[in-house]
């Protein structure tokens, strides 16, 4: 049997795959994987089922629990304490790492003596740093703050350093030759010609720190998108389970396209990919 | 230096030692200059001195083949390290060594430097921003420089520098040097990056905005071409390490370079460098033997 030549492209090693055949190729995998998941947890008795509906409930009982996720258990408020806690710890993390990591790109000294820290952060398990923000800051809104913010802040500081530090230096030699001083070099040049990047790192970054949630709300939380999911497993409700995991990949992405649509309209000079 | 070469009019080897009026001092001076990074020589012995004529600047093409350390000169000019401070010898700016780097000595780079963030306006007034002149007056002045640069206010000076072809960036970059009426400007082979049609229009721009200018010019540049163009003096580097092989006065340009790239005796100045280099750099070789 031979393809037609015009589709054996398609197969070619790195060919990159034209629209509309991508979302195509994309809506089939998720329907493929409906199909399978609906084939495996099909019929209304539970006995009957390939898969037990306690291990894996069917596509319409995932769905249909949506409601109960809402009024019952408060989805909206958990949506919003999860945020906020972001939002204050990565806020944080972004009002300290990011000045930090532009005078440790700046005055290179500031850098080297701070390396030892930014290894220790960034290898850290972020798990091992719970005991700990704990012991410190109790088990109160306070510590599930602090943490994201201790999770986050040596990644902020270690990507702006990093961007602040690729702004070539005929940059500064240009700036110097035109009579800059110090201060207005880092403030003129070297932050806003890097500041797409610090952005884009961010952009990144929040992500990380949506995903330190679940790791925020282990403990006393009241409200919570980490804490509804670990509830939900423990009273065996796993419809929800199923449903929490499909919003939180979606409120991220969501996030994470608004963000991108920001810095679209922030930096109209310098066009970035998706 | 001088060498005996056949005479060739309008050609005249600068006279030894050049003097300057002991009252004025002379705009740059550089005595015995070596860099050396380690083991590497960049340039050896450099020795040269550029007068202050009064209201005038000169206009010297640093001419050498890549790599002969002619962007060596400017940078110790300028005062930008790792290549200031000299290894040996002084570089002096007005009787007095070079220091940091500053607006007098303006340098304009191969690479566009045109500050991405900032439109065509604010980039030429950059160094007035620094100085702290007011908003009004900046832009002002810089739209006045966006107009001598032959770019267009109301098209242009919005616009991003990602939106500028290469010629239209080298022209920011002029405008916001000479914004700041610099006594020194630096221009490391500006037009290098440039098409042949732009280069010699860059040209021809240059000569007319260096003529108001009053300022001294020291441009660095592989081509002979555009050496004999624009220099009314021209120092002919070695390759590495750097030295001065030849220092010639050639005549200010008073045509186009397209035309007067088309004058015999344009040619045959051409033509007589490229000997000279040719010889002096077998000489130098078989010296070295």
């Amino acid at each position: 049997m031979t393809i037609p030549s015009r589709y054996s492209s398609l197969m070619e090693l790195r060919h990159q795959t034209p629209q509309p055949l991508r979302s195509l190729a994309g809506v089939f995998t998720v329907g493929l994987v409906l199909l399978v998941w609906w084939f495996v947890t099909r019929g209304s008795i539970a006995e009957d089922r390939m898969l037990s509906p306690a291990l894996l409930p069917s596509p319409g009982e995932v769905v249909r629990s949506f409601g109960s996720l809402w009024t019952e258990r408060a989805l909206l408020a958990s949506i919003a304490a999860s945020l906020q806690r972001v939002l204050i710890g990565f806020g944080l993390a972004i009002v300290v790492g990011v000045p930090a990591g532009v005078v440790a790109a700046s005055w290179r000294l500031f850098e080297a003596g701070s390396a030892p820290f930014v290894l220790f952060g960034r290898n850290v398990p972020m798990a091992a740093l719970i005991p700990l923000t704990m012991m410190w800051f109790g088990i109160d809104e306070t510590q599930k703050v602090l943490f994201i913010f201790i999770a986050c802040v040596p990644f902020v500081f270690s990507d702006t350093t990093s961007a602040v530090a690729s702004v070539p230096d005929r940059y500064v030699e240009t700036a110097q030759t035109l009579g800059a001083s110090e201060l207005q070099i880092v403030g003129k040049v070297l932050v806003p010609l890097a500041m797409p990047e610090i952005y884009n790192g961010l952009r990144h970054l929040f992500g990380l720190a949506f995903g330190y949630i679940m790791l925020a709300e282990v403990v006393n939380a009241e409200h919570g998108l980490g804490r509804l999911l670990m509830d939900s497993q423990r009273r065996s409700i796993p419809q929800h389970v199923i449903l929490i995991l499909l919003i939180v990949s979606l409120l991220a992405y969501g996030i994470d396209r608004l963000l991108l649509w920001f810095q679209r309209g922030l930096f109209p000079y310098r066009t970035v990919d998706a | 230096m001088t060498t005996d070469g056949p005479t060739i009019p309008g050609v005249t080897d600068a006279p030894a030692g050049t003097a300057p009026p002991a009252e004025v001092p002379p705009v740059v001076e550089f005595r015995n200059v070596t860099k050396r990074f380690g083991d590497l020589t960049v340039i050896r012995n450099v020795t040269f001195t550029v007068p202050d004529l009064p209201n005038k600047g000169e206009f010297i093409a640093i001419l050498g083949p890549s790599g002969c350390g002619k962007s060596t000169v400017l940078r110790l000019i300028a005062g930008l390290r790792p290549h200031h401070p000299a290894s040996e010898g002084t570089v002096l700016v007005q009787s007095k060594p070079v220091g940091e780097p500053g607006s007098d000595r303006s340098m304009v780079f191969q690479d566009y430097t045109s500050f991405d963030n900032r439109t065509v306006e604010d980039n030429v007034a950059f160094g007035l921003e620094c100085r702290g002149v007011g908003a009004k007056e900046r832009r002002e002045r810089a739209r006045q420089w966006i107009a001598k640069v032959g770019l267009n206010v109301d098209r242009d000076a919005q616009k991003y520098p990602s939106q500028l072809s290469g010629g239209m960036r080298q022209r920011v970059a002029i405008a916001r040097t000479l914004i700041l009426s610099p006594r020194i400007i630096l221009m490391d082979e500006p037009f290098g990056a440039l098409d042949p049609t732009t280069r010699l229009n860059m040209q021809s721009l240059l000569v007319d905005l260096w003529r108001e200018a009053q300022a001294t010019v020291f441009f660095v540049t592989h081509s002979i071409e555009e050496a004999v163009y624009l220099g009314d003096r021209v120092y002919v580097f070695s390759s590495a390490p750097g030295t001065i092989l030849r220092e010639m006065a050639l005549p200010a340009p008073h045509l186009p370079p397209k035309e007067m790239q088309r004058e015999p005796e344009f040619v045959e100045r051409c033509f007589d460098i490229r000997d000279t280099i040719d010889k002096l750099e077998a000489s130098t070789r078989a010296g070295d033997d």
